[in-house]
Protein backbone atom coordinates (compact mmCIF):
# COMPACT_ATOMS: atom_id res chain seq x y z
CA UNK A 1 0.00 0.00 0.00
CA UNK A 2 1.04 3.57 -0.64
CA UNK A 3 0.01 6.98 0.70
CA UNK A 4 -0.69 9.66 -1.88
CA UNK A 5 -2.44 12.98 -2.24
CA UNK A 6 -4.54 13.79 -5.26
CA UNK A 7 -6.79 16.68 -6.01
CA UNK A 8 -10.13 15.66 -7.47
CA UNK A 9 -12.73 18.23 -8.50
CA UNK A 10 -11.02 20.87 -6.41
CA UNK A 11 -10.74 18.81 -3.25
CA UNK A 12 -7.52 17.24 -1.98
CA UNK A 13 -7.78 13.60 -0.88
CA UNK A 14 -5.23 11.71 1.17
CA UNK A 15 -5.47 8.09 0.11
CA UNK A 16 -3.87 4.81 1.03
CA UNK A 17 -3.86 2.94 -2.27
CA UNK A 18 -2.68 -0.37 -3.65
CA UNK A 19 0.43 -0.14 -5.86
CA UNK A 20 -1.42 -1.55 -8.87
CA UNK A 21 -4.68 0.30 -8.28
CA UNK A 22 -6.19 1.84 -11.41
CA UNK A 23 -7.36 5.44 -11.33
CA UNK A 24 -10.82 4.41 -12.57
CA UNK A 25 -11.25 2.18 -9.49
CA UNK A 26 -10.01 4.84 -7.08
CA UNK A 27 -12.43 7.37 -8.50
CA UNK A 28 -15.42 5.02 -8.69
CA UNK A 29 -14.96 2.84 -5.63
CA UNK A 30 -13.09 5.00 -3.12
CA UNK A 31 -14.46 8.42 -4.03
CA UNK A 32 -17.88 7.32 -5.29
CA UNK A 33 -17.51 9.21 -8.58
CA UNK A 34 -19.56 6.77 -10.64
CA UNK A 35 -19.96 9.28 -13.46
CA UNK A 36 -16.60 7.83 -14.57
CA UNK A 37 -17.65 4.88 -16.75
CA UNK A 38 -15.79 1.72 -17.70
CA UNK A 39 -16.51 0.20 -21.10
CA UNK A 40 -13.42 -1.71 -22.23
CA UNK A 41 -10.66 -1.53 -19.58
CA UNK A 42 -7.97 -1.16 -22.23
CA UNK A 43 -7.92 2.44 -23.38
CA UNK A 44 -10.09 1.91 -26.45
CA UNK A 45 -13.55 3.31 -25.74
CA UNK A 46 -12.97 6.54 -23.82
CA UNK A 47 -15.90 6.00 -21.43
CA UNK A 48 -13.51 6.38 -18.46
CA UNK A 49 -12.06 9.67 -19.69
CA UNK A 50 -11.13 12.21 -17.02
CA UNK A 51 -9.11 15.41 -17.16
CA UNK A 52 -5.67 15.24 -15.52
CA UNK A 53 -3.75 18.53 -15.33
CA UNK A 54 -5.69 19.89 -18.28
CA UNK A 55 -5.35 16.87 -20.57
CA UNK A 56 -7.71 13.96 -21.16
CA UNK A 57 -6.59 10.55 -19.96
CA UNK A 58 -8.34 7.18 -20.00
CA UNK A 59 -8.49 6.42 -16.28
CA UNK A 60 -8.52 2.66 -16.91
CA UNK A 61 -4.94 2.82 -18.19
CA UNK A 62 -3.61 5.19 -15.52
CA UNK A 63 -2.42 3.82 -12.21
CA UNK A 64 -3.48 5.93 -9.28
CA UNK A 65 0.09 6.55 -8.09
CA UNK A 66 0.74 8.23 -11.45
CA UNK A 67 -1.91 10.80 -10.48
CA UNK A 68 0.03 11.74 -7.36
CA UNK A 69 -0.07 15.50 -6.85
CA UNK A 70 -2.13 16.02 -9.99
CA UNK A 71 -5.43 17.78 -10.48
CA UNK A 72 -8.22 15.60 -11.73
CA UNK A 73 -11.60 16.70 -13.05
CA UNK A 74 -14.45 14.24 -13.56
CA UNK A 75 -17.95 14.88 -14.93
CA UNK A 76 -19.08 15.53 -11.36
CA UNK A 77 -16.69 18.45 -11.06
CA UNK A 78 -16.98 20.01 -14.47
CA UNK A 79 -18.75 23.07 -13.16
CA UNK A 80 -17.97 23.16 -9.50
CA UNK A 81 -21.06 21.18 -8.55
CA UNK A 82 -24.61 22.48 -8.97
CA UNK A 83 -25.15 24.52 -12.11
CA UNK A 84 -25.08 22.78 -15.44
CA UNK A 85 -22.07 23.58 -17.61
CA UNK A 86 -22.71 25.10 -21.08
CA UNK A 87 -21.23 22.00 -22.72
CA UNK A 88 -23.71 19.82 -20.83
CA UNK A 89 -26.54 22.17 -21.90
CA UNK A 90 -25.43 21.96 -25.52
CA UNK A 91 -25.40 18.13 -25.41
CA UNK A 92 -28.98 18.24 -24.08
CA UNK A 93 -30.19 20.81 -26.59
CA UNK A 94 -28.69 19.02 -29.59
CA UNK A 95 -29.98 15.58 -28.62
CA UNK A 96 -26.38 14.33 -28.40
CA UNK A 97 -27.25 11.88 -25.63
CA UNK A 98 -28.91 8.50 -26.02
CA UNK A 99 -27.90 5.74 -23.61
CA UNK A 100 -25.52 8.21 -21.98
CA UNK A 101 -22.72 5.79 -21.21
CA UNK A 102 -20.25 7.62 -23.46
CA UNK A 103 -21.55 11.05 -22.47
CA UNK A 104 -19.35 11.93 -19.46
CA UNK A 105 -16.22 11.05 -21.44
CA UNK A 106 -17.43 12.93 -24.51
CA UNK A 107 -18.18 16.05 -22.50
CA UNK A 108 -14.76 16.00 -20.80
CA UNK A 109 -12.98 15.57 -24.15
CA UNK A 110 -15.04 18.47 -25.47
CA UNK A 111 -14.05 20.56 -22.46
CA UNK A 112 -10.32 20.06 -23.00
CA UNK A 113 -10.76 21.02 -26.66
CA UNK A 114 -12.79 24.15 -25.91
CA UNK A 115 -10.45 25.24 -23.12
CA UNK A 116 -7.61 25.33 -25.63
CA UNK A 117 -9.50 26.22 -28.77
CA UNK A 118 -12.70 28.21 -28.12
CA UNK A 119 -13.85 28.19 -31.75
CA UNK A 120 -13.06 24.77 -33.18
CA UNK A 121 -14.02 23.64 -36.67
CA UNK A 122 -16.13 20.47 -37.07
CA UNK A 123 -12.96 18.70 -38.13
CA UNK A 124 -11.18 19.74 -34.93
CA UNK A 125 -14.19 18.67 -32.87
CA UNK A 126 -14.13 15.24 -34.52
CA UNK A 127 -10.42 14.89 -33.76
CA UNK A 128 -10.98 15.86 -30.12
CA UNK A 129 -13.50 13.01 -29.64
CA UNK A 130 -11.58 10.49 -31.75
CA UNK A 131 -10.74 8.57 -28.56
CA UNK A 132 -14.37 8.34 -27.44
CA UNK A 133 -16.66 5.70 -28.90
CA UNK A 134 -20.40 6.15 -29.06
CA UNK A 135 -22.51 3.18 -30.14
CA UNK A 136 -25.91 4.90 -30.02
CA UNK A 137 -26.04 8.49 -31.15
CA UNK A 138 -23.54 8.56 -33.97
CA UNK A 139 -21.08 11.41 -34.02
CA UNK A 140 -22.87 14.15 -35.96
CA UNK A 141 -25.07 15.30 -33.11
CA UNK A 142 -22.14 15.18 -30.72
CA UNK A 143 -20.11 17.40 -33.05
CA UNK A 144 -23.16 19.70 -33.39
CA UNK A 145 -23.24 19.90 -29.60
CA UNK A 146 -19.56 20.82 -29.35
CA UNK A 147 -19.99 23.59 -31.93
CA UNK A 148 -23.07 24.84 -30.09
CA UNK A 149 -21.18 24.70 -26.78
CA UNK A 150 -18.48 26.94 -28.22
CA UNK A 151 -21.21 29.51 -29.01
CA UNK A 152 -22.74 29.20 -25.54
CA UNK A 153 -19.34 29.70 -23.92
CA UNK A 154 -18.59 32.74 -26.09
CA UNK A 155 -21.95 34.26 -25.12
CA UNK A 156 -21.15 33.72 -21.48
CA UNK A 157 -17.79 35.34 -22.04
CA UNK A 158 -15.65 32.59 -20.56
CA UNK B 1 -54.83 18.62 -34.87
CA UNK B 2 -51.82 19.84 -32.94
CA UNK B 3 -49.16 17.58 -31.53
CA UNK B 4 -47.23 17.90 -28.30
CA UNK B 5 -44.21 15.96 -29.46
CA UNK B 6 -44.22 15.30 -33.23
CA UNK B 7 -42.34 18.03 -35.07
CA UNK B 8 -40.94 19.55 -31.89
CA UNK B 9 -37.54 19.34 -30.28
CA UNK B 10 -38.08 17.58 -26.99
CA UNK B 11 -35.33 17.22 -24.40
CA UNK B 12 -35.22 13.64 -23.20
CA UNK B 13 -36.41 13.08 -19.65
CA UNK B 14 -33.24 11.28 -18.59
CA UNK B 15 -30.95 13.73 -20.41
CA UNK B 16 -29.98 15.83 -17.43
CA UNK B 17 -29.01 12.83 -15.31
CA UNK B 18 -26.87 11.54 -18.18
CA UNK B 19 -24.95 14.75 -18.96
CA UNK B 20 -24.20 15.23 -15.27
CA UNK B 21 -22.99 11.65 -14.77
CA UNK B 22 -25.69 10.94 -12.21
CA UNK B 23 -27.60 8.34 -14.24
CA UNK B 24 -27.27 5.03 -12.43
CA UNK B 25 -26.24 1.99 -14.48
CA UNK B 26 -26.20 -1.30 -12.62
CA UNK B 27 -22.39 -1.25 -12.15
CA UNK B 28 -22.79 2.05 -10.28
CA UNK B 29 -24.80 0.48 -7.45
CA UNK B 30 -23.17 -0.84 -4.29
CA UNK B 31 -24.82 -2.15 -1.15
CA UNK B 32 -23.65 -2.86 2.39
CA UNK B 33 -22.52 -6.40 3.04
CA UNK B 34 -22.28 -7.06 -0.70
CA UNK B 35 -20.69 -10.14 -2.27
CA UNK B 36 -19.28 -10.52 -5.80
CA UNK B 37 -20.09 -13.06 -8.46
CA UNK B 38 -17.99 -14.44 -11.34
CA UNK B 39 -19.04 -16.86 -14.03
CA UNK B 40 -17.10 -19.87 -15.23
CA UNK B 41 -17.68 -20.38 -18.95
CA UNK B 42 -16.98 -23.18 -21.35
CA UNK B 43 -13.76 -23.03 -23.34
CA UNK B 44 -14.87 -25.81 -25.71
CA UNK B 45 -17.52 -25.57 -28.41
CA UNK B 46 -19.03 -29.04 -27.95
CA UNK B 47 -18.29 -31.41 -25.09
CA UNK B 48 -19.69 -33.45 -22.24
CA UNK B 49 -18.54 -32.01 -18.94
CA UNK B 50 -17.73 -33.13 -15.42
CA UNK B 51 -17.33 -30.35 -12.90
CA UNK B 52 -15.39 -30.50 -9.62
CA UNK B 53 -15.91 -27.42 -7.44
CA UNK B 54 -14.31 -28.70 -4.24
CA UNK B 55 -11.03 -26.75 -4.50
CA UNK B 56 -12.86 -23.53 -5.28
CA UNK B 57 -15.27 -23.98 -2.39
CA UNK B 58 -12.40 -24.43 0.07
CA UNK B 59 -10.82 -21.11 -0.81
CA UNK B 60 -11.08 -18.57 1.97
CA UNK B 61 -13.71 -15.93 1.24
CA UNK B 62 -15.70 -18.10 -1.16
CA UNK B 63 -19.34 -18.24 -0.10
CA UNK B 64 -20.85 -20.46 -2.78
CA UNK B 65 -20.17 -22.10 -6.10
CA UNK B 66 -23.44 -22.51 -7.96
CA UNK B 67 -23.86 -25.14 -10.65
CA UNK B 68 -26.80 -26.91 -12.33
CA UNK B 69 -27.46 -28.77 -9.07
CA UNK B 70 -28.26 -25.51 -7.32
CA UNK B 71 -31.13 -24.54 -9.57
CA UNK B 72 -34.24 -25.37 -7.53
CA UNK B 73 -36.69 -24.71 -10.36
CA UNK B 74 -36.21 -25.31 -14.06
CA UNK B 75 -32.62 -25.21 -15.28
CA UNK B 76 -33.57 -23.42 -18.48
CA UNK B 77 -34.42 -20.14 -20.15
CA UNK B 78 -34.87 -18.68 -23.63
CA UNK B 79 -37.03 -16.02 -25.25
CA UNK B 80 -38.93 -18.50 -27.45
CA UNK B 81 -37.61 -22.02 -26.94
CA UNK B 82 -36.27 -22.87 -23.50
CA UNK B 83 -33.07 -24.27 -25.00
CA UNK B 84 -30.52 -22.43 -22.82
CA UNK B 85 -29.51 -23.95 -19.51
CA UNK B 86 -28.99 -21.64 -16.54
CA UNK B 87 -25.83 -23.71 -15.94
CA UNK B 88 -24.80 -26.47 -18.36
CA UNK B 89 -25.43 -29.77 -16.66
CA UNK B 90 -23.99 -32.47 -18.92
CA UNK B 91 -23.02 -30.78 -22.12
CA UNK B 92 -21.67 -27.48 -23.41
CA UNK B 93 -22.74 -26.33 -26.87
CA UNK B 94 -20.56 -23.29 -27.49
CA UNK B 95 -17.53 -21.45 -26.16
CA UNK B 96 -18.89 -19.18 -23.44
CA UNK B 97 -21.67 -21.41 -22.13
CA UNK B 98 -22.07 -20.78 -18.37
CA UNK B 99 -21.04 -23.70 -16.15
CA UNK B 100 -20.77 -22.23 -12.65
CA UNK B 101 -21.14 -18.99 -10.71
CA UNK B 102 -18.73 -18.28 -7.87
CA UNK B 103 -19.77 -15.93 -5.09
CA UNK B 104 -17.08 -14.50 -2.81
CA UNK B 105 -16.23 -11.65 -0.47
CA UNK B 106 -14.23 -9.80 -3.11
CA UNK B 107 -14.02 -9.78 -6.88
CA UNK B 108 -10.42 -11.01 -6.73
CA UNK B 109 -11.27 -14.02 -4.60
CA UNK B 110 -14.16 -14.88 -6.93
CA UNK B 111 -11.84 -14.67 -9.91
CA UNK B 112 -9.24 -16.90 -8.26
CA UNK B 113 -11.92 -19.40 -7.32
CA UNK B 114 -13.15 -19.61 -10.91
CA UNK B 115 -9.65 -20.76 -11.88
CA UNK B 116 -9.78 -23.44 -9.19
CA UNK B 117 -12.87 -25.15 -10.61
CA UNK B 118 -11.92 -28.28 -12.49
CA UNK B 119 -13.84 -29.01 -15.64
CA UNK B 120 -13.24 -32.25 -17.47
CA UNK B 121 -14.21 -31.79 -21.10
CA UNK B 122 -15.07 -34.90 -23.05
CA UNK B 123 -15.13 -33.42 -26.52
CA UNK B 124 -17.77 -34.25 -29.10
CA UNK B 125 -17.34 -33.53 -32.80
CA UNK B 126 -18.46 -29.91 -33.25
CA UNK B 127 -20.38 -28.52 -36.20
CA UNK B 128 -19.66 -24.97 -37.37
CA UNK B 129 -20.96 -24.94 -40.96
CA UNK B 130 -24.72 -24.32 -41.06
CA UNK B 131 -25.09 -26.00 -44.44
CA UNK B 132 -23.40 -29.18 -43.24
CA UNK B 133 -25.38 -28.94 -40.00
CA UNK B 134 -28.57 -29.51 -42.02
CA UNK B 135 -27.39 -33.03 -43.05
CA UNK B 136 -29.17 -35.85 -41.30
CA UNK B 137 -25.92 -37.39 -40.06
CA UNK B 138 -24.25 -34.22 -38.83
CA UNK B 139 -23.44 -33.89 -35.11
CA UNK B 140 -26.50 -32.69 -33.22
CA UNK B 141 -26.23 -29.55 -31.10
CA UNK B 142 -29.43 -30.38 -29.23
CA UNK B 143 -31.16 -33.72 -29.21
CA UNK B 144 -33.07 -33.58 -32.49
CA UNK B 145 -32.44 -32.06 -35.93
CA UNK B 146 -30.29 -28.93 -36.21
CA UNK B 147 -32.98 -27.31 -38.33
CA UNK B 148 -34.82 -24.95 -36.01
CA UNK B 149 -37.20 -23.39 -38.49
CA UNK B 150 -38.10 -23.40 -42.19
CA UNK B 151 -40.15 -20.56 -43.63
CA UNK B 152 -41.61 -21.04 -47.11
CA UNK B 153 -42.97 -18.31 -49.32
CA UNK B 154 -44.60 -19.23 -52.66
CA UNK B 155 -46.26 -17.00 -55.21
CA UNK B 156 -47.12 -17.62 -58.88
CA UNK B 157 -45.23 -20.30 -60.80
CA UNK B 158 -41.49 -20.09 -60.35
CA UNK B 159 -40.47 -22.41 -63.24
CA UNK B 160 -42.72 -20.71 -65.76
CA UNK B 161 -41.55 -17.36 -64.46
CA UNK B 162 -37.88 -18.06 -65.13
CA UNK B 163 -38.77 -19.44 -68.62
CA UNK B 164 -40.25 -16.06 -69.48
CA UNK B 165 -37.16 -14.11 -68.39
CA UNK B 166 -34.73 -12.54 -70.87
CA UNK B 167 -31.99 -12.15 -68.28
CA UNK B 168 -31.30 -14.09 -65.09
CA UNK B 169 -28.60 -13.42 -62.52
CA UNK B 170 -27.64 -15.95 -59.93
CA UNK B 171 -25.29 -15.39 -56.98
CA UNK B 172 -24.51 -16.35 -53.43
CA UNK B 173 -24.01 -13.76 -50.68
CA UNK B 174 -22.76 -14.09 -47.14
CA UNK B 175 -22.96 -11.69 -44.23
CA UNK B 176 -20.87 -11.90 -41.10
CA UNK B 177 -21.63 -12.42 -37.43
CA UNK B 178 -21.78 -9.02 -35.66
CA UNK B 179 -21.71 -7.99 -32.04
CA UNK B 180 -23.77 -5.09 -30.72
CA UNK B 181 -20.85 -3.83 -28.63
CA UNK B 182 -23.18 -1.66 -26.55
CA UNK B 183 -20.92 0.57 -24.51
CA UNK B 184 -22.03 -0.55 -21.03
CA UNK B 185 -21.03 -4.16 -20.34
CA UNK B 186 -23.60 -6.34 -18.55
CA UNK B 187 -23.80 -5.82 -14.80
CA UNK B 188 -26.31 -6.35 -12.05
CA UNK B 189 -27.02 -6.58 -8.38
CA UNK B 190 -29.49 -8.85 -6.60
CA UNK B 191 -30.80 -8.81 -3.03
CA UNK B 192 -33.81 -9.73 -0.94
CA UNK B 193 -35.97 -6.63 -0.57
CA UNK B 194 -37.99 -5.51 2.47
CA UNK B 195 -41.00 -7.48 1.31
CA UNK B 196 -38.97 -10.65 0.98
CA UNK B 197 -38.84 -10.58 -2.82
CA UNK B 198 -35.80 -11.45 -4.90
CA UNK B 199 -34.89 -8.11 -6.41
CA UNK B 200 -32.64 -8.07 -9.45
CA UNK B 201 -31.38 -4.75 -10.69
CA UNK B 202 -30.00 -4.94 -14.24
CA UNK B 203 -29.99 -3.18 -17.59
CA UNK B 204 -32.43 -5.15 -19.70
CA UNK B 205 -34.70 -4.86 -22.70
CA UNK B 206 -37.30 -7.20 -21.17
CA UNK B 207 -37.89 -6.77 -17.42
CA UNK B 208 -41.17 -8.70 -17.74
CA UNK B 209 -39.62 -11.70 -19.52
CA UNK B 210 -36.67 -11.65 -17.15
CA UNK B 211 -38.99 -11.80 -14.17
CA UNK B 212 -40.81 -14.80 -15.58
CA UNK B 213 -37.60 -16.66 -16.36
CA UNK B 214 -36.00 -15.86 -13.00
CA UNK B 215 -39.13 -17.07 -11.16
CA UNK B 216 -39.19 -20.28 -13.18
CA UNK B 217 -35.53 -21.04 -12.41
CA UNK B 218 -35.90 -20.19 -8.73
CA UNK B 219 -39.08 -22.25 -8.54
CA UNK B 220 -41.03 -19.40 -6.97
CA UNK B 221 -44.13 -17.43 -7.93
CA UNK B 222 -43.59 -14.46 -10.21
CA UNK B 223 -44.76 -12.12 -7.44
CA UNK B 224 -41.68 -13.15 -5.45
CA UNK B 225 -39.38 -11.64 -8.06
CA UNK B 226 -38.83 -7.99 -8.78
CA UNK B 227 -36.77 -6.81 -11.73
CA UNK B 228 -35.58 -3.21 -11.57
CA UNK B 229 -34.34 -1.69 -14.79
CA UNK B 230 -31.43 0.65 -14.13
CA UNK B 231 -30.12 3.01 -16.81
CA UNK B 232 -29.41 0.88 -19.89
CA UNK B 233 -26.11 1.60 -21.62
CA UNK B 234 -27.18 0.64 -25.13
CA UNK B 235 -28.68 -2.70 -26.10
CA UNK B 236 -29.61 -2.97 -29.82
CA UNK B 237 -31.16 -6.40 -29.28
CA UNK B 238 -28.23 -7.74 -27.28
CA UNK B 239 -30.03 -7.49 -23.96
CA UNK B 240 -33.11 -9.47 -24.96
CA UNK B 241 -31.77 -12.84 -23.78
CA UNK B 242 -30.94 -13.54 -20.14
CA UNK B 243 -27.26 -13.30 -19.17
CA UNK B 244 -26.53 -12.79 -15.45
CA UNK B 245 -30.08 -12.22 -14.14
CA UNK B 246 -30.81 -15.76 -12.95
CA UNK B 247 -27.28 -16.35 -11.62
CA UNK B 248 -27.56 -13.28 -9.40
CA UNK B 249 -31.04 -14.13 -8.12
CA UNK B 250 -30.01 -17.70 -7.29
CA UNK B 251 -27.06 -16.39 -5.29
CA UNK B 252 -29.20 -13.90 -3.36
CA UNK B 253 -31.70 -16.66 -2.61
CA UNK B 254 -29.03 -18.99 -1.31
CA UNK B 255 -26.84 -16.54 0.61
CA UNK B 256 -29.40 -13.91 1.66
CA UNK B 257 -26.90 -11.14 0.98
CA UNK B 258 -26.64 -8.66 -1.91
CA UNK B 259 -24.59 -10.00 -4.85
CA UNK B 260 -23.04 -7.89 -7.56
CA UNK B 261 -21.52 -8.95 -10.86
CA UNK B 262 -19.94 -6.88 -13.62
CA UNK B 263 -18.84 -8.40 -16.92
CA UNK B 264 -15.60 -7.41 -18.60
CA UNK B 265 -15.82 -6.46 -22.26
CA UNK B 266 -14.48 -9.90 -23.15
CA UNK B 267 -17.09 -11.69 -21.09
CA UNK B 268 -19.76 -9.44 -22.56
CA UNK B 269 -18.74 -10.65 -26.04
CA UNK B 270 -18.92 -14.25 -24.83
CA UNK B 271 -22.22 -13.89 -23.01
CA UNK B 272 -24.75 -12.31 -25.35
CA UNK B 273 -26.11 -13.09 -28.80
CA UNK B 274 -24.81 -11.94 -32.19
CA UNK B 275 -26.46 -10.90 -35.44
CA UNK B 276 -27.35 -13.98 -37.53
CA UNK B 277 -24.81 -14.52 -40.30
CA UNK B 278 -26.82 -15.34 -43.44
CA UNK B 279 -25.95 -17.33 -46.53
CA UNK B 280 -28.23 -16.09 -49.30
CA UNK B 281 -28.53 -17.90 -52.64
CA UNK B 282 -30.36 -15.67 -55.06
CA UNK B 283 -31.74 -16.08 -58.59
CA UNK B 284 -33.49 -13.04 -60.05
CA UNK B 285 -34.92 -12.70 -63.57
CA UNK B 286 -36.42 -9.91 -65.65
CA UNK B 287 -37.65 -9.22 -69.19
CA UNK B 288 -35.72 -7.03 -71.67
CA UNK B 289 -37.33 -3.86 -70.37
CA UNK B 290 -36.20 -4.63 -66.82
CA UNK B 291 -39.54 -5.74 -65.36
CA UNK B 292 -38.89 -8.36 -62.68
CA UNK B 293 -40.58 -11.66 -63.42
CA UNK B 294 -39.18 -14.24 -61.02
CA UNK B 295 -37.12 -14.46 -57.81
CA UNK B 296 -35.90 -17.54 -56.03
CA UNK B 297 -34.01 -17.29 -52.75
CA UNK B 298 -32.60 -19.73 -50.27
CA UNK B 299 -31.58 -18.08 -47.00
CA UNK B 300 -29.71 -20.00 -44.35
CA UNK B 301 -29.23 -18.40 -40.96
CA UNK B 302 -26.63 -19.66 -38.48
CA UNK B 303 -28.27 -19.33 -35.08
CA UNK B 304 -25.33 -20.93 -33.28
CA UNK B 305 -25.93 -22.98 -30.16
CA UNK B 306 -29.30 -21.46 -29.22
CA UNK B 307 -32.43 -20.42 -31.05
CA UNK B 308 -33.07 -17.11 -29.31
CA UNK B 309 -35.11 -15.12 -31.88
CA UNK B 310 -33.99 -17.23 -34.88
CA UNK B 311 -37.56 -17.95 -35.95
CA UNK B 312 -38.55 -14.30 -36.02
CA UNK B 313 -35.29 -13.25 -37.63
CA UNK B 314 -35.39 -15.82 -40.42
CA UNK B 315 -39.09 -15.21 -41.00
CA UNK B 316 -38.43 -11.51 -41.35
CA UNK B 317 -35.53 -12.18 -43.70
CA UNK B 318 -37.85 -14.39 -45.79
CA UNK B 319 -40.70 -11.90 -45.85
CA UNK B 320 -38.31 -9.15 -46.96
CA UNK B 321 -36.48 -11.34 -49.47
CA UNK B 322 -37.96 -9.65 -52.56
CA UNK B 323 -36.94 -6.23 -51.34
CA UNK B 324 -39.40 -3.42 -52.04
CA UNK B 325 -40.27 -4.84 -55.48
CA UNK B 326 -43.35 -6.35 -57.05
CA UNK B 327 -42.46 -9.74 -58.53
CA UNK B 328 -45.19 -12.09 -59.85
CA UNK B 329 -43.33 -15.39 -59.30
CA UNK B 330 -41.52 -15.94 -56.02
CA UNK B 331 -40.10 -18.90 -54.16
CA UNK B 332 -38.31 -18.25 -50.86
CA UNK B 333 -36.97 -20.77 -48.35
CA UNK B 334 -35.58 -19.31 -45.17
CA UNK B 335 -34.00 -21.71 -42.70
CA UNK B 336 -32.55 -21.30 -39.20
CA UNK B 337 -29.90 -23.84 -38.18
CA UNK B 338 -28.18 -24.76 -34.91
CA UNK B 339 -24.35 -24.97 -34.91
CA UNK B 340 -21.69 -24.80 -32.18
CA UNK B 341 -20.94 -21.17 -32.98
CA UNK B 342 -21.77 -18.23 -30.69
CA UNK B 343 -25.56 -17.96 -30.58
CA UNK B 344 -27.43 -15.46 -32.71
CA UNK B 345 -30.45 -13.42 -31.76
CA UNK B 346 -31.86 -9.95 -32.05
CA UNK B 347 -29.76 -7.21 -33.50
CA UNK B 348 -30.97 -4.02 -35.15
CA UNK B 349 -33.25 -5.04 -38.00
CA UNK B 350 -33.97 -8.65 -37.11
CA UNK B 351 -32.98 -10.16 -40.48
CA UNK B 352 -34.12 -7.19 -42.54
CA UNK B 353 -30.64 -5.68 -42.29
CA UNK B 354 -28.78 -8.57 -43.93
CA UNK B 355 -31.14 -9.28 -46.80
CA UNK B 356 -30.74 -6.06 -48.89
CA UNK B 357 -27.09 -6.97 -49.47
CA UNK B 358 -28.42 -9.77 -51.68
CA UNK B 359 -31.55 -8.34 -53.30
CA UNK B 360 -30.00 -4.97 -54.08
CA UNK B 361 -26.79 -6.40 -55.51
CA UNK B 362 -28.97 -8.61 -57.71
CA UNK B 363 -30.77 -5.48 -58.97
CA UNK B 364 -27.50 -3.74 -59.82
CA UNK B 365 -26.20 -6.78 -61.70
CA UNK B 366 -29.48 -7.27 -63.57
CA UNK B 367 -29.47 -3.59 -64.54
CA UNK B 368 -25.92 -3.81 -65.84
CA UNK B 369 -26.62 -6.93 -67.89
CA UNK B 370 -29.71 -5.28 -69.40
CA UNK B 371 -27.92 -2.03 -70.18
CA UNK B 372 -30.04 -0.08 -67.71
CA UNK B 373 -28.93 2.24 -64.96
CA UNK B 374 -29.50 1.11 -61.36
CA UNK B 375 -32.25 3.64 -60.70
CA UNK B 376 -34.36 3.02 -63.80
CA UNK B 377 -34.66 -0.71 -63.10
CA UNK B 378 -35.76 0.04 -59.55
CA UNK B 379 -38.32 2.64 -60.59
CA UNK B 380 -39.95 0.04 -62.86
CA UNK B 381 -40.45 -2.44 -60.04
CA UNK B 382 -40.79 -0.67 -56.70
CA UNK B 383 -43.82 -0.81 -54.47
CA UNK B 384 -46.25 2.06 -54.86
CA UNK B 385 -49.65 2.66 -53.33
CA UNK B 386 -51.85 -0.31 -54.20
CA UNK B 387 -48.95 -2.77 -54.77
CA UNK B 388 -49.33 -6.34 -53.63
CA UNK B 389 -46.33 -7.81 -51.81
CA UNK B 390 -45.34 -11.43 -52.38
CA UNK B 391 -46.88 -12.28 -49.00
CA UNK B 392 -50.23 -11.02 -50.27
CA UNK B 393 -50.39 -7.70 -48.49
CA UNK B 394 -51.99 -4.82 -50.38
CA UNK B 395 -50.15 -1.60 -49.54
CA UNK B 396 -52.98 0.85 -49.02
CA UNK B 397 -51.32 3.64 -47.10
CA UNK B 398 -48.35 5.86 -47.77
CA UNK B 399 -45.69 4.25 -50.00
CA UNK B 400 -43.54 7.22 -51.05
CA UNK B 401 -40.52 5.29 -52.29
CA UNK B 402 -40.94 6.56 -55.88
CA UNK B 403 -40.95 10.18 -54.70
CA UNK B 404 -37.86 9.55 -52.57
CA UNK B 405 -35.92 7.99 -55.47
CA UNK B 406 -37.01 10.73 -57.89
CA UNK B 407 -35.75 13.33 -55.44
CA UNK B 408 -32.39 11.56 -55.12
CA UNK B 409 -32.13 11.35 -58.90
CA UNK B 410 -32.74 15.08 -59.21
CA UNK B 411 -30.22 16.03 -56.52
CA UNK B 412 -27.50 13.61 -57.65
CA UNK B 413 -28.17 13.71 -61.36
CA UNK B 414 -28.04 9.95 -61.07
CA UNK B 415 -29.65 8.55 -64.25
CA UNK B 416 -27.91 11.21 -66.36
CA UNK B 417 -24.51 9.97 -65.23
CA UNK B 418 -25.12 6.49 -66.67
CA UNK B 419 -24.86 5.46 -70.32
CA UNK B 420 -26.21 1.99 -71.16
CA UNK B 421 -25.97 0.77 -67.57
CA UNK B 422 -22.38 1.96 -67.12
CA UNK B 423 -21.34 4.97 -65.06
CA UNK B 424 -19.57 7.55 -67.18
S1 LIG C 1 -12.79 1.86 -20.15
FE1 LIG C 1 -11.07 3.09 -20.31
S2 LIG C 1 -10.93 3.47 -22.41
FE2 LIG C 1 -12.60 2.07 -22.28
S1 LIG D 1 -25.09 7.47 -26.16
FE1 LIG D 1 -24.83 5.30 -25.93
S2 LIG D 1 -22.74 5.07 -26.36
FE2 LIG D 1 -23.05 7.17 -26.79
Amino acid sequence: MKDIKINVNGKTHKLNIKEDERLVDTLRNRLGLTGVKEGCSEGECGACTVIMDGETVTSCTVLTFQAKGKEIITIEGINGGNKIHPIQQAFLDEGAVQCGFCTPGMILSAKVLLDKNPEPTREEARKAISGNLCRCTGYNKIVDAIIKASKYLKREGN
Amino acid sequence: MSYDVVGKNIIRVDGLSKVTGKATYPQDISMDNMLYGKTLRSIKPHAYIKVDISKALNLEGVKAVLTAKDVPGKNHHGVLFKDHEVFCEKKVRRIGDPIAFVVAETEEIAENAVDKIKVEYNEIEPIFDPIKAMDKDSPKVHDSSNIVYHYKLRQGNIDKGFKNCDKIVENEYKTSRTDHAFLQPEAGISYIDKEGRYAVCVATQYPHYDRLEIAEALGVKEEKVRVINAAVGGAFGGREDITLQIHLALAAMKLKRPIKAVYSRKESFNAHCKRHPLIMKYKTGADKQGNLIALKAEIIGDTGAYASWAINVLRKAGVHATGPYEIPNVEVDSIAVYTNNPFSGAMRGFGATQIPIAHEQQMDMLAESLGLDPLTIRMKNIFTKGSKTSTGQILKESVPLDKCLAEIDKKMNFTQSYKGGVKE
